[in-house]
């Protein structure tokens, strides 16, 4: 009876090996929803795109087919080239700062304290806003009659008159950062926070008894481990910050004289002012291209690691 | 190299007591492991000798000089731990050079100190891979070389073997010992693991509950236990206990078991249990002290009924029951026993012990 017994169990054993790998269209359905999302989101808008950036595209009237002419006057277009630059300088100085801004933090909420969790909490509440939302919020707070920053100025006597940022363009730029740093901050240092928390305890521990002090520590150990928390946060706040549009919009309006026009701000004006779809869409393909070849090379940098346990 | 002192330490946390005042002293190159259960305080003594921990209260002395407020870096010791702790983004070369970078010792002593160092552990040719390019036998030969390139006063083994596979650790096991054979160092070692325990110490540190059950060399422990504590814990398979009542009877005394069965004591140690005559005790006898063989002085026979037998090749593991208790002998696999089958047991009752039922403590302690 039990060799009998054995003899099935081995037959099903085999049967089980046999059996082929589940068919190739059950992993096709499981991918549907992804395939269908990303198709008609991406990849038919991208692909719509490109065809309309070989046209001349009124939003009224006929489309005309004209070859390459729109990234030929793409070239020789000085506002585009100077929203290009703009962007660029906000991109830089703006990643500069929530990194400055985030790292601090992530390193002062990540002790096992129990306020610690409130904090980060607090830290991470602005992000959950929209950035239109909180643009329109930061008007508010940035008018000069009845804003808050104003009355606080000047109710406390630290100046006479309620400045008025948005006249110059520095001014401008530094309050459109100060609020993309407080609106993302903390999302950076979600990310860095991760990447802190991943190091393992006892290697700190052992870098100690190694006789390495806080600095050492924080330069040889710290700052090497987080290396791919960084690049994330590097790549995500300068793909966001080179499609910035809602600040300068909703805050600056361009301005001042036309001196805060970004990127996306400019494609905006060539689309939906000027009604130059096909120019717009020409315009959105070459920061497509640019943005693409910037995340590259940071996700280059990011492969290019050793092997690590 | 030195001797460390560790004088009534405590450690708490909160409310809860982790280590509760415990006094040990270990010798100039002595190697001492701690073992217990987990929780036992063990690792936190560990930690406290490392300076990772805070001491609560007590002393901690290394060499001449107490240490309860000097970092982890100023001790002079160096720690192998339970999962190598090698810095993953340097290479085994950097791994084993940090130390020394931080001590402002010459680029040519490093060098000199690796390449001894790496000779000593074979890992010359690893020298320039990174650790996620090691397995875990190399990983912990690294961590080791890490260790022994600063030529530190006291090492510290926190469980360094218990990520190893089971072949991999007995090696592992035997390097370690001749490691210390070799450069001679002051050494503890914590393990949960008794075998660890019995085969690479000096001396034995059996805790349990934050405090010290026994201290003493790996024999004395395993024959004369303090404690049932003790007793259970140093031996595998663990020693048998069973409820029982010191008799007299006849010439002498006589273990008297719940089934009803009377075991008679041996006339050596007769006058170190008669103080006990009449008291409820607990009978401790290791399996390998209940054997098949013919009945020889200071042996008492029984009639067993086997349950299960479990034959290991050198041996053969036999479970049976006395009363409701089940227990557990080592025979010799000759004997071929079947499970269901009645064979006469003899046990070796010069190695028997007794406890006291309510404290645990051995009574041939007095």
């Amino acid at each position: 009876m039990g060799s009998v017994a054995k003899e099935t169990t081995a037959r099903s054993d085999d049967l089980e090996l046999n059996k082929p790998e589940p068919e190739g269209w059950l992993g096709l359905l499981f991918m549907l929803p992804s395939i269908a999302f990303i198709t008609g989101l991406f990849i038919i808008p991208l692909i719509m795109t490109i065809w309309m950036s070989f046209h001349n595209w009124p939003l009224l009237g006929r489309t005309k087919f004209v070859g390459l002419a729109n990234y030929i006057e793409l070239l020789g277009d000085s506002q585009l080239w100077h929203s290009l630059g703009f962007t660029l300088l906000y991109t830089g100085l703006v990643t500069a700062a929530i990194m400055m801004v985030a790292f601090p933090l992530a390193l002062l909420v990540d002790r096992p304290l129990r306020l610690a969790g409130v904090f980060r909490t607090i830290y991470f509440m602005p992000v959950v806003i929209g950035f239109g939302a909180a643009s329109t919020l930061w008007m508010w707070l940035l008018n000069p009659d009845s804003g808050v920053f104003a009355q606080i100025l000047v109710g406390n006597g630290l100046v006479d008159k309620a400045p008025r940022p948005l006249e110059s363009f520095w001014p401008a730029l530094s309050i459109v950062i100060l609020m993309v740093v407080w609106k993302t901050a903390g999302f950076t240092m979600v990310i860095l926070l991760t990447g802190l928390q991943s190091i393992p305890g006892d290697v700190m521990e052992a870098a100690k008894i190694d006789g390495a002090n806080a600095l050492t520590r924080f330069r040889r150990i710290t700052l090497p481990l987080m290396r791919n928390s960084f690049m994330l946060a590097l790549v995500l706040n300068i793909t966001s910050s080179m499609l910035a549009f809602d600040q300068f919009f909703i805050i600056t309006q361009g301005g001042p004289e036309n001196s805060t026009i970004s990127a996306v701000f400019s494609i905006y004006l060539a689309s939906f002012s000027s009604y130059r779809l096909g120019y717009g869409s020409a315009m959105s393909f070459a920061l497509l291209v640019v943005l693409v070849a910037i995340s590259s090379i940071q996700l280059t940098f990011m492969r290019q690691r050793p092997e690590e346990s | 190299m030195a001797r460390l002192q560790l004088k009534n330490v405590v450690k708490s946390y909160g409310i809860y007591e982790a280590v509760r005042g415990i006094n040990l002293e270990i010798e100039d190159n002595e190697f001492v492991v701690f073992v217990g259960p987990s929780g036992c305080g063990k690792s936190t003594t560990l930690r406290m000798i490392a300076g990772l921990e805070h001491i609560t209260a007590g002393e901690i002395v290394i060499g001449d000089q107490i240490v309860n407020r000097l970092g982890p870096g100023k001790r002079d010791i160096a720690m192998v731990f339970q999962n190598y702790a090698l810095y993953p983004h340097m290479s085994v070369r950097e791994n084993i050079s940090f130390c020394l970078e931080q001590q402002k010792i010459s680029k040519e002593e490093i060098q000199r100190r690796i390449v001894t160092a790496a000779e000593t552990l074979h890992i010359g040719e690893l020298l320039d891979r990174r650790p996620g390019q090691l397995s875990g036998g190399q990983r912990q030969r690294v961590a080791m070389g890490r260790a022994i390139v600063r030529n530190p006063k006291v090492f510290l083994f926190d469980e360094p073997l218990s990520n190893l596979d089971a072949k991999l650790r007995v090696q592992m096991r035997t390097e370690i010992k001749r490691l210390h054979q070799l450069l001679p160092t002051t050494t503890v070692y914590v393990t949960h693991d008794q075998v660890e325990a019995m085969t690479m110490a000096d001396r034995v540190v059996v805790m349990n509950g934050g405090v010290i059950e026994q201290v003493g060399p790996p024999q004395e422990l395993y024959h004369r236990p303090v404690s049932q504590f003790v007793a259970g814990f140093i031996g595998s398979p663990a020693m048998n206990f069973m409820p029982a009542t010191l008799v007299s009877g006849g010439k002498g005394l006589l273990v008297q078991l719940e089934d009803g069965s009377s075991l008679p004591v041996p006339v050596a140690r007769i006058e170190l249990y008669e103080r006990h005559v009449g008291k409820t005790v607990t009978f401790g006898i290791r399996p390998e002290s209940i054997s098949d063989r013919q009945e020889r002085p200071g042996f008492a026979e029984i009639q067993a009924k086997i349950d299960l037998v479990e034959p290991l090749g050198p041996e053969t593991m036999v479970y049976f029951a006395v009363g409701d208790r089940g227990l557990c002998a080592c025979i010799d696999p000759e004997s071929n026993p079947k499970p269901k089958s009645t064979m006469p047991l003899s046990f070796n009752m010069n190695q028997m012990h007794l406890f006291d039922p309510t404290t645990g403590r051995s009574l041939a302690m007095g």
